[in-house]
C-alpha cells in the first residue's frame, strides 16, 4: 500500500473540470514527477490532495486514513506538506523566523532536525538568517519556501515547480538539493517543466493532461509514449515544454 | 550559487554622507523583525520602570498624576490591540467598546450584587474575552476589511444598548461604583495609590506582551500576519488562533475597561463610542503595533499632546488627524518604528566603524 493513494478524484471550478477522475499511488521512498502542459491540473491536484481546495469527489488517503477535505493545517500535521508554484514567505520576518515557525509546528509531533539552523543549512541559506524574507533575491526566495516545507518534517512534500524562475546553475544546484530527500526518508513528488531534469531525477513520471492521467511510469517510457509525445509536440497544441 | 546579501537595505542604513532618501528610509524601514540585544532590552525596561515607579513622588501635580493614570490603562487596552493588530495583523476600530465592555460588566456586577473591585475583575475580563471571540467569528468567512466594518458597527450598536437599557445600564446617564476595595495596608482613594494599581497592571500586560512576542505563539500570531496559506501549509490552525487572539485581546480590553471605571467611578455609553475607539486606533498606529512599547508610546502622545500644547477639544482632534496623517506618510510603523529605525542605523554605522568584517551575518 502506497503513503498516498488518491481515487477517482474530481474538482471543477464552475464549468471547468480541472480534474476529472485521478487515481494516484505515492510513496515515500521515490521522486515522482508530475508533467503536463499548463492549465492540465497538476496544481489543482497538489491544491486538492493538500486541502487548499475541496474535492469535488474522489478521496485521498494518506498512511491508511481518509485525509479528503480535512482542511490544510490537519493534513500537513500528518507530514504531506507542500511548497506553492508562487514562491512564498513570511515576507515581513527573518529568514531564521520564517523556517523556525515551520520547525516549531513540525516539532510538536517530534521533528526529524534538531534546530532550525540544521534546514539552513541543508538548503544551504546559513548565512542569509538573519535576511528579511521579502527581501531576499528570487533563487534564495525558492531556496527558503523549501526550507519552510523541511520544516514541518514531512515524511511526503509535494513541490510545486520549484525551479521555475532560476537560472541554469541554481536549478541544478536545486535538483541536487531535492536528490537528497528520499535518502534521508522524505518522498517527494515534483511538477516541472524541465524534462531533462525530471528525467535525472525521477524514478518515476505521470502525465497530466486536461485533468486526466494519460501515462505513467518509467521516465524514459513515458516520453517515448505517443499519446504523450502528441500532447507536447502534437501540431494542434502549442509545446508547452522544452 | 551567487547569494547576495540585500538585507542590509532593509535593516537601516549607514548614517555616513545620509541623504534624503536614507533619511527618509529611517523613518520608513521596517526593523521589527530585527532582534534586540538582551543588553538593550533590559536596560530599557530598567529605565522605563524606574520612571513610571518614580512618576508621583516628581511633583508633577494632581493634574499630570491623573492623566498618567489614564494614559496608563488606555496603554494596557492598547497592548491587546497591539498584539491583535501588531502581531496577527487584525485591526479593529472598536475596541473602546470592548473596554466598556468589561467596565459595564464590572458595575453592573457592583449595583446589581454587590461585587466589589477584586471579584467583579475576572468575570469582566472573561466576558470581554468571549465577546472579542463573537466579534470575530465573522472574520473567519469575510476578509479583514470586513471586520474593521463589524467592529466599528458593534461598537454604535453597544452604545445603543447601553443607552436604553434602563436602570440596567442606566442608560445615557451611566452607571457610579465606589472605590477599589482596600489591601491591607494601601487605600486606593489615594491617588498615587490608584496609580500605582493601574501601574501594576500595565506591568502585567508589558510582561504578558512582551512572553507573547517572544514565544511559539507570538511567531504562529506572526505568521498568520504574514501569510496565512502559508501557515495553514505549515500547520496552524489559522481560524482558531484568530479567534484566540481576539479573546486574548479581549482579556486585556476587559482589565482596562475595570481599571478605567474604578478610576472614574463613574461610567456613562459616551466613554465606550466611535470616538474613543478611533482615537485607540490612532494610539496604537501612532505608537507602532508591532513594538514593545509602541502601544505606552502612542498612549501617551495623544493623552499629553493637549497638556502640552495646551489645545482645546477641537484643536486636539485636528492635532490628532494631522498626526495620524503624518505618521501614515511618514513613520508608517509608528513612533516605535522610527526609534527602533535610528537604533538600528546608529548600530549599523558603529558595526562598520569597528572593523567591518564581520558584518551583521
Ligand atoms: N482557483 C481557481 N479558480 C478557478 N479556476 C481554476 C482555479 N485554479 C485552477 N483553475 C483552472 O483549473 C485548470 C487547471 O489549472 P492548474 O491546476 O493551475 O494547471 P497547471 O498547474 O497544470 O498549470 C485551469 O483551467 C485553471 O484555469
Ligand atoms: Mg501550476
Amino acid at each position: 500500500m502506497a503513503a498516498l493513494e488518491v481515487r477517482g478524484l474530481r474538482k471543477q471550478f464552475g464549468g471547468v473540470v480541472a480534474l476529472n477522475g485521478i487515481d494516484l499511488d505515492i510513496g515515500t521512498d521515490q521522486v515522482v514527477g508530475i508533467v503536463g502542459p499548463n492549465g492540465s491540473g497538476k496544481t489543482t491536484l497538489f491544491n486538492v490532495v493538500t486541502g487548499v481546495h475541496p474535492a469535488t469527489g474522489g478521496t485521498v488517503s494518506w498512511q491508511g486514513q481518509d485525509i479528503t477535505n480535512i482542511g490544510a493545517h490537519r493534513i500537513a500535521r500528518k507530514r504531506l506538506v507542500r511548497t506553492f508554484q508562487q514562491a512564498m514567505s513570511f515576507p515581513g520576518l527573518t529568514v531564521y523566523e520564517n523556517v523556525r515557525i515551520a520547525w516549531e509546528q513540525g516539532r510538536m509531533r517530534g521533528s526529524r532536525w534538531a534546530s532550525p539552523g540544521m534546514i539552513l543549512d541543508f538548503v544551504g541559506l546559513a548565512p542569509l538568517g538573519r535576511a528579511i524574507a521579502g527581501s531576499l533575491p528570487f533563487g534564495s526566495l525558492r531556496r527558503l519556501g523549501l526550507a519552510v516545507a523541511l520544516g514541518v518534517s514531512p515524511e511526503l512534500l509535494l513541490l510545486d515547480e520549484p525551479g521555475a524562475g532560476l537560472n541554469d546553475s541554481e536549478a541544478q544546484a536545486f535538483a541536487a538539493v531535492i536528490a537528497q530527500l528520499p535518502p534521508q526518508g522524505i518522498g517527494v513528488c515534483l511538477i516541472d517543466h524541465d524534462m531533462d531534469m525530471m528525467s535525472d531525477l525521477c524514478d518515476r513520471l505521470i502525465v497530466l493532461d486536461f485533468g486526466t492521467k494519460i501515462a505513467e511510469g518509467l521516465p524514459a517510457e513515458v516520453l517515448a509514449d505517443s499519446k504523450v509525445r502528441e500532447v507536447y509536440l502534437g501540431p494542434n497544441r502549442k509545446a508547452a515544454a522544452s | 550559487m551567487p547569494m547576495t546579501d540585500n538585507s542590509a537595505g532593509k535593516t537601516g542604513a549607514a548614517p555616513e554622507g545620509v541623504r534624503a532618501r536614507d533619511r527618509l528610509a529611517l523613518l520608513t524601514a521596517d526593523n521589527a523583525a530585527v532582534p534586540l540585544p538582551a543588553g538593550v532590552q533590559a536596560i530599557t525596561a530598567i529605565l522605563l520602570a524606574v520612571l513610571l515607579i518614580a512618576l508621583p513622588w516628581l511633583g508633577l501635580g494632581y493634574r499630570f498624576l491623573s492623566i498618567a493614570i489614564t494614559t496608563l490603562y488606555t496603554a494596557i487596552g492598547l497592548y491587546g490591540l497591539g498584539l491583535q493588530f501588531g502581531q496577527a495583523g487584525i485591526m479593529s476600530v472598536g475596541h473602546a467598546a470592548l473596554m466598556g465592555v468589561g467596565a459595564y460588566a464590572s458595575a453592573i456586577l457592583s449595583v446589581q450584587l454587590g461585587f466589589g473591585f477584586w471579584t467583579s475583575l475576572p468575570f469582566a475580563m472573561a466576558l470581554s474575552a468571549i465577546v472579542g471571540g463573537v466579534i470575530g467569528l465573522p472574520t473567519l468567512r469575510v476578509g479583514g476589511q470586513h471586520y474593521i466594518i463589524i467592529t466599528f458597527c458593534f461598537c454604535a450598536l453597544f452604545v445603543v444598548v447601553l443607552t436604553n437599557g434602563g436602570t440596567f445600564t442606566g442608560s445615557a446617564t451611566g452607571l457610579d461604583v465606589g472605590s477599589v476595595t482596600p489591601l491591607p495596608g494601601i487605600n486606593f482613594d489615594k491617588l498615587s495609590n490608584n496609580y500605582y494599581l493601574v501601574l501594576a497592571a500595565l506591568f502585567l500586560a508589558l510582561s504578558a506582551t512582551y512572553l507573547i512576542g517572544n514565544s511559539r505563539y507570538g511567531r504562529t500570531l506572526r505568521a498568520i500576519r504574514e501569510n496565512e496559506q502559508l501557515a495553514r501549509s505549515v500547520g496552524i490552525n489559522v481560524d482558531l488562533h484568530k479567534l484566540g487572539v481576539l479573546m486574548v485581546s479581549g482579556l486585556f480590553a476587559g482589565l482596562a475597561g475595570v481599571l478605567q471605571l474604578y478610576y472614574l467611578r463613574h461610567i456613562s455609553p459616551t466613554l465606550f463610542g466611535a470616538f474613543p475607539s478611533l482615537y485607540l486606533a490612532l494610539m496604537v498606529m501612532l505608537g507602532g503595533a508591532r513594538y514593545l512599547y509602541g502601544p505606552l508610546i502612542g498612549a501617551v502622545i495623544v493623552n499629553f499632546l493637549p497638556e502640552v500644547l495646551n489645545l482645546d477639544p477641537v484643536d486636539s482632534r485636528i492635532a490628532y488627524g494631522v498626526c495620524l496623517l503624518l505618521v501614515i506618510l511618514l513613520l508608517p510603523g509608528g513612533v516605535g518604528a522610527g526609534i527602533k529605525n535610528v537604533y538600528c542605523a546608529v548600530r549599523g554605522g558603529l558595526e562598520k566603524q569597528g572593523g567591518g568584517t564581520n558584518g551583521r551575518a
